[in-house]
């Protein structure tokens, strides 16, 4: 048995890992129910009054799922701004992020066999942050679909520009639309990537997103960005 | 300049009771999409208010806006035309013609100077010098400029003028485009529709006309109490989107029965309009009431919207609709993430090996 020296690092706060799972289970039902409303399954029974997966509930299941995503959104930039150690963008405005992004992505595409130790990759990160996009656009478009039932309430006049900018409704149904897919792309991708660092660095990658934590064996590149051995 | 008749007058004139004078201002009331309170305030300015002067023009277009204009029933188009406003010119309605009518136009601008409202019907055609659409030996755009600038306000009739209608869907031969950027920052209605209804087309000109003011506007500059809802909140067929209850083709029982259309691509979850609440020709039907799913007539661009007017999503060549393509693209993803995981084995064990080999060399 290999005996190796790693250090403890407390990465993730409550808010970021409580988000992080209301994010998943959001996403797959929003994903679900919003190809369903797009593609609406037949009710193949006589008596529509008793079925249970009407296109109604599936829209409420929808409408309910992107409320508690948002609520989530709001508890964790409260998180970001509350916790020291907590992110939201990559600090894009430092240089040495896009050589460190480069190097992790040569990394990837197979050219290295090794990339510098971090505690965030930066790599990662970056796909966060077009991730937040995407979730952005949903959530504009997704309330200026939904609050034009009204357009002249509170709701309508704060989303009612989007379907302006993007020039008719039936785009906004389609740009949704189309970032849906792109964010379960996404997922996979992101799945793959945190399983595969898992397995292949072993610095606690996946269950960090439970405890918190990682185990580094070298010091990362970008250990000042955490608050030094809290526990 | 001569005493113009109120519309009061006009009743008295023709010997009409004030009973049906003010039945007649109920009706109207309701129509502009005002609340009863308002009856009073209706009655005293078809009491004191002279018929407001319209001028009608037609640019590039069909003539079908005026077609549903003539075919409203409350109030009668006849009514309108006759009674309620003083239509001095339009190029579709009027009798007259020849050099006679144009110097009519002309002198109708000089009298009532800033007083008139402008009717317009159809696109500005503005390529090769807008020589595609001209009457009387000028261009469209030159008659609107002239009769736009001496406006009291326009009433943009039909998705033509307020946005270019079909003759602007790509390639737009004729460059068409709506009338807002012709007019000179004069406030414009926009009555989108292809055509719009018969009962919005007099409700707006008759609220220009009694109150002198435009009625409030949406976003898009369309009049609230006839925009302001979605075709498929009012649908009197939601209730069969809510169930779930769709018809897949226009030859199956679901269409026989009246279910949705969603699924045939039904514009209704996109377009504001009042056809779910006036309908059409007395509120006899509608698009969807006879079976065909809503097109959204009164969207801008709505013929050049990607997806096919029976289609929900627009497809993309032999792939299809995005889908379609967001499963291939996933299917691709999960292949080149199994390819990736695979070659990453192979480069660990490699340079394992290689350090290895570095390690023993030493």
């Amino acid at each position: 048995m290999k005996e190796e020296k790693r250090k403890i690092y407390y990465l993730f706060s409550p808010f970021l890992r409580i988000f992080h799972w209301i994010m998943v289970v959001c996403i797959i039902t929003l994903f679900v129910t919003g190809i369903l409303i797009t593609k609406p399954l037949q009710v193949m029974v006589a008596e529509p009054t008793y079925t249970m997966m009407s296109m109604d509930l599936i829209r409420n299941i929808h409408f309910v799922a992107a409320f508690l995503f948002c609520a989530a959104f709001i508890l964790r930039i409260y998180g970001f701004i509350v916790n020291k150690g907590d992110r939201l963008f990559p600090r894009v405005w430092e240089g040495h992020f896009y050589w460190e992004t480069i190097d992790v992505a040569m990394h990837y595409m197979l050219l290295k066999p090794h990339h510098a130790p971090f505690l965030r990759n930066p790599l990662a990160r970056m796909s966060y942050a077009g991730l937040y996009v995407m979730v952005l656009i949903e959530i504009l478009t997704g309330f200026a679909m939904y609050f034009m039932t009204e357009p002249s309430n509170i709701g309508g006049m704060l989303f009612g520009w989007v379907n302006v900018i993007l020039g008719g409704e039936l785009m906004t149904h389609l740009v949704h639309h189309y970032v849906a897919w792109a964010i379960i792309l996404f997922a996979i991708g992101h799945v793959y990537m945190v399983l595969r660092a898992d397995i292949m660095e072993a610095e606690g990658e996946a269950s960090s997103m439970f405890s918190g934590v990682k185990f580094l064996e070298h010091v990362p590149r970008d250990a000042n960005e955490v608050e030094t051995q809290k526990r | 300049m001569e005493k113009r008749e109120s519309m009061w007058d006009a009743y008295l004139r023709k010997g009409m009771s004030r009973r049906s004078f003010i039945k007649g201002c109920v009706a109207l009331t309701s129509l502009m999409g005002l609340s009863t309170d308002m009856v009073s305030k209706v009655v005293e300015a078809a009491e004191t208010k002279p018929l407001p002067v319209v001028v009608w023009i037609h640019g590039h277009e069909c003539t079908g806006c005026d077609e549903s204009f003539i075919r409203s029933a409350a109030p009668l188009a006849s009514d309108v035309v006759l009674n309620s406003i003083a239509l001095e010119y339009d190029h579709l309605l009027s009798a007259a013609c020849g050099e006679p009518f144009e110097a009519h136009l002309d002198q109708t601008i000089e009298k009532y100077k800033g007083q008139y409202i402008l009717a317009v019907e159809g696109a500005v055609s503005t390529k090769d010098n807008g020589i595609y659409c001209m009457s009387g030996g000028h261009t469209f755009t030159h008659l609107l400029q002239k009769a736009a600038a001496n406006s009291m306000a326009i009433i943009a009739y039909g998705t033509c003028a307020a946005s270019g209608g079909i003759q602007a869907a790509a390639p737009n031969p004729t460059g068409s485009a709506g009338i807002s950027h012709f007019v000179g920052g004069k406030p414009v209605v926009n009555v989108p529709g292809c055509p719009p209804i018969p009962e919005v087309m007099t409700g707006v000109v008759m609220h220009l006309a009694l109150f002198g003011t435009l009625p409030p506007l949406d976003s898009q500059g369309r009049p609230k109490q006839f925009f302001g809802n979605r075709l498929h909140d009012t649908c009197y067929r939601r209730p069969f989107f809510d169930a779930g209850m769709f018809a897949e083709n226009y030859d199956d029982a679901g269409a026989k029965a009246g279910w949705c259309l969603y699924k045939l691509g039904c514009r209704g979850p996109e377009t504001y309009c009042s056809c779910g609440n006036l309908r059409w020709f007395q509120g006899m039907s509608y698009p969807v009431q006879s079976g065909a799913a809503c097109i959204g007539c009164t969207n801008a661009d709505f013929w050049d919207s990607g997806a096919n007017l029976s289609e929900r999503l627009a497809k993309y060549g032999p792939l299809g609709d995005v889908d379609k393509i967001g499963v291939a693209l996933t299917a691709a993803t999960a292949v080149g993430v199994a390819a990736h995981a695979a070659a990453s084995v192979v480069q660990k064990k490699t340079s394992a090996k290689h350090e290895g080999e570095q390690v023993t060399k030493e």
